[in-house]
């Protein structure tokens, strides 16, 4: 039986093709989200099943998860992403007490019971400061691209202080700290020791490990190593970090189905 | 005649409202269909879902002509008085006057909801320097300039001290605009010292002899100025009365909230029940049919768990709510995702709890007015929301923040901590700003997620130690 997840994100969609009997991935992929969310998703899902040579109908159930999931039409059913990357990443590390997400323009701390549940959560406010979007436009204004921003961070000799909670004045931050001389490579250091300190507020007191770091913003050099400074403990990066929703949404959409064969 | 239970919109209520008339529902002199709030500039009704009884349909009416009462009160020559950044003590004060109404300014926090931004108040408190980093509260700076919601009252009397920093500042800039307000001081509440007399205060809480004494003294003051105000004295034996008033009005609340928290199925939407809980502290510029407007509704309620109808699912989440919505559009929301109030804590619980009648009248409201959420420290706050969770048997715990309001900004963190380390029980904290619509998505998931995890954790009993 196969199960699919679409993981229809700010940034990107992603899809993950299961096979649900052996709990196996049979093809994933992921392409940038757009305006038209809901023929994004199709144009991808239809890949996926091509690059798979399976059919739309042989699909028994599509779970839809992210920003954009009410939007995806071809899914069965919605489910949240914190409810799907916990699932994902119970998946692909069962002992994970602690998921660390951070997305296109959400961050989220969620606490895990032994079965991999969801007891508790956190997620950033309404400011983009502490997700992939504010990265992005850090990358920008020092004008390197996102993937070389961990390894400007990593030249960094003493990392700047970035005060600000906000994305818009941490900006007007970083134009006052260029203007002042102060170095890219130190800038780009601040930059992830303050999105890891706001991770790490999320995180209270009583932080249980192991921590898995997912989300899309854990495929960026230097982000895991600026977190475990922050939390103050080891943190692993989840296999393939930036489908674990996706991933999460097929495995609950086999869940689901397994639960509708046994009514 | 009445349906069975549920949510309809605006529009349901204009066939509804038809049919119910037919029927013979009888209103009061402020009855009549909920559209024609919407016709004088409440617009955000058209979003809103409310419940479909006849009751309900009185508490929205009761509420939606409180300008309307204010005014013809001052035609009849009742004294109006304000009463500011008072949850619940100088009403009753007020109350025990004859041809006196008290009412409250600051509930103007509501109207660029209630009327999606069309009313310019924000704009007004803007030029006046009081500007988005303060409480939606600052919009009743606004309403007083354009006299277009409540006539400007007689008197005015605010707290000041251990209350809202952000109110203070408003209120100041308001006198300073030239309408004369009679400050009343609140000192923070503290434990009492060992070697300290110690008095309890309603809610469970305690404070030194000697703070109780400082907020009589401060309460005796206002005694004198509403005698003077009033023309006719204040004694004892009328404030008791009016204490008695006021407790009636509690424990109407007290019922509705045990019955409508504990109901099996949910009896009552989470809109009607903020509305509602809001009269204890304001009356709604009536106290005589506050009372009848909640006894209405509670024979609503009580009918309504007796015959085992609800208004959502039967398996909705049982959510506490902490701090009042700035957009109540928000409260639908929770209930869309599936979850249910079970619990509530606006910022004014001690205005729930019964005024001692056992004690002086002066004494009973210092009492009163200490037992204040907002003049504690957060951690007492956190404990009767833990406790008051608890006895409502809450599954999750949500604290909805108001954007600029200064209490909201450190309090939910401890708030929330507390919840996690004594209920071990799901927190979600939000942040909801008067209008909500542009981040509807995001609230909806971070909504959804909360019951996604709490109907799990249903399944579930293994919370790691």
């Amino acid at each position: 039986m196969l199960c699919a997840g679409i993981d229809a994100g700010s940034r990107a969609i992603k899809v993950v093709l299961l096979n649900a009997d052996e709990r196996q991935v049979i093809a994933s992929g992921c392409a940038d989200q757009g305006v038209h969310h809901d023929s994004l998703a199709m144009r991808l899902f239809e890949e996926v099943l091509e690059r798979a040579g399976c059919r739309r109908e042989g699909v028994s159930r599509i779970v839809a998860t992210g920003y954009a999931r009410n939007a995806v039409n071809v899914a069965d059913t919605t489910v949240t992403e914190i409810t799907c990357h916990a699932c994902g990443v119970h998946h692909l590390v069962p002992d994970a007490m602690t998921v660390v997400e951070i997305g296109g323009q959400d961050s989220k701390l969620l606490r895990l019971n032994r079965d991999g549940v969801v007891f508790d959560f956190a997620m950033n406010d309404r400011c983009a400061a502490g997700t992939g979007r504010f990265l992005e436009m850090v990358a920008a204004r020092l004008e390197v691209e996102l993937q070389a921003l961990g390894m400007l961070a990593a030249k960094s000799q003493k990392p700047a202080a970035i005060s600000s909670m906000c994305a818009v004045f941490a900006e007007t931050e970083i134009i006052g700290l260029l203007a002042s001389g102060v170095s890219r490579e130190d800038i780009a250091a601040g930059v992830q020791a303050s999105i890891a300190a706001r991770v790490a507020s999320m995180a209270g007191r009583n932080l249980n490990p192991p921590v898995v770091f997912t989300g899309g913003v854990a495929m960026i050099p230097g982000m895991t190593k600026a977190l475990e400074a922050a939390l103050g403990q080891p943190v692993s990066v989840a296999p393939s970090p930036q489908m674990t929703g996706a991933l999460g949404a097929a495995l609950i959409a086999s869940r689901q189905m397994a639960q509708k064969g046994s009514r | 005649m009445n349906d069975y239970p549920r949510r309809i919109t605006l529009q349901e209520w204009d066939a509804h409202y038809v049919q119910l008339r037919e029927a013979g529902m009888r209103e009061p002199p402020y009855g009549g269909t909920l559209r024609r709030h919407v016709e004088e500039g409440d617009l955000r009704l058209r979003t809103l879902l409310f419940d479909n009884s006849s009751a309900a349909l009185r508490l929205w009416n009761f509420l939606l002509t409180e300008e309307d009462r204010l005014r013809e009160a001052r035609t009849a020559g009742k004294k109006i008085v304000g009463t500011m950044k008072d949850l619940g003590t100088v009403p009753v004060m007020a109350y025990a006057l004859p041809n006196v109404v008290a009412f409250y300014p600051d509930g103007a926090w509501w109207i660029p909801c209630v009327m999606e931004l069309s009313e310019g108040l924000f704009g007004i408190a803007d030029s006046l320097g009081i500007d988005e980093a303060f409480c939606p509260v600052r919009a009743m700076l606004g309403a007083f300039i354009t006299e277009a919601h409540f006539p400007v009252p007689d008197l005015l009397i605010c707290s000041a001290g251990a209350t809202c920093d952000d109110f203070s500042a408003i209120a100041q800039r308001l006198n300073g605009l030239g309408y004369p307000i009679v400050w009343w001081e609140i000192p923070h509440r503290r434990i009492p010292d060992p070697d300290e007399e110690r008095v309890e205060l309603p809610g469970g809480f305690a404070a030194p002899a000697s703070q109780v004494a400082f907020v009589r003294e401060e309460l005796e003051r206002l005694r004198t100025v509403l005698e003077q105000f009033a023309g006719v004295p204040l004694n004892d034996g009328a404030l008791s009365a009016g204490i008695a008033r006021a407790n009636e009005v509690r424990r109407l609340l007290a019922e509705l909230r045990q019955l409508t928290f504990t109901a099996e199925l949910c009896p009552l939407p989470a809109l009607e029940m903020l509305i509602a809980e809001m009269l204890a502290i304001h009356f709604c510029s009536d106290q005589a049919e506050t009372i009848e407007v909640l006894r209405e509704l509670l024979r609503e309620v009580r009918g309504r768990v007796e015959a085992r109808q609800g208004v959502l699912e039967a398996d909705a989440v049982r959510v506490f709510w902490v701090n009042p919505v700035a957009d109540l559009q928000v409260m639908n929301l929770l209930e869309d995702c599936g979850g249910r109030i079970c619990g509530t804590e606006y910022l004014f619980s001690h205005a729930l709890d019964e005024i001692p009648e056992n004690l002086p009248p002066m004494e009973a409201l210092a009492r009163m007015a200490l037992a204040d959420p907002m003049v504690g420290s957060a951690a007492d706050r956190a404990a009767r929301i833990c406790a008051d969770t608890r006895r409502f048997g809450a599954e999750a715990v949500l604290i909805s923040r108001i954007p600029g309001a200064s209490h909201c900004a450190t309090e939910g963190i401890i708030i929330a901590e507390a919840v996690r380390s004594r209920l071990r029980i799901p927190v979600l904290e939000i942040e909801v700003p008067p209008l909500s619509d542009s981040i509807k998505p995001m609230l909806r998931t971070r909504l959804e997620a909360l019951i996604e995890t709490s109907k799990e954790l249903r399944k579930t009993c293994c919370v790691p130690e």
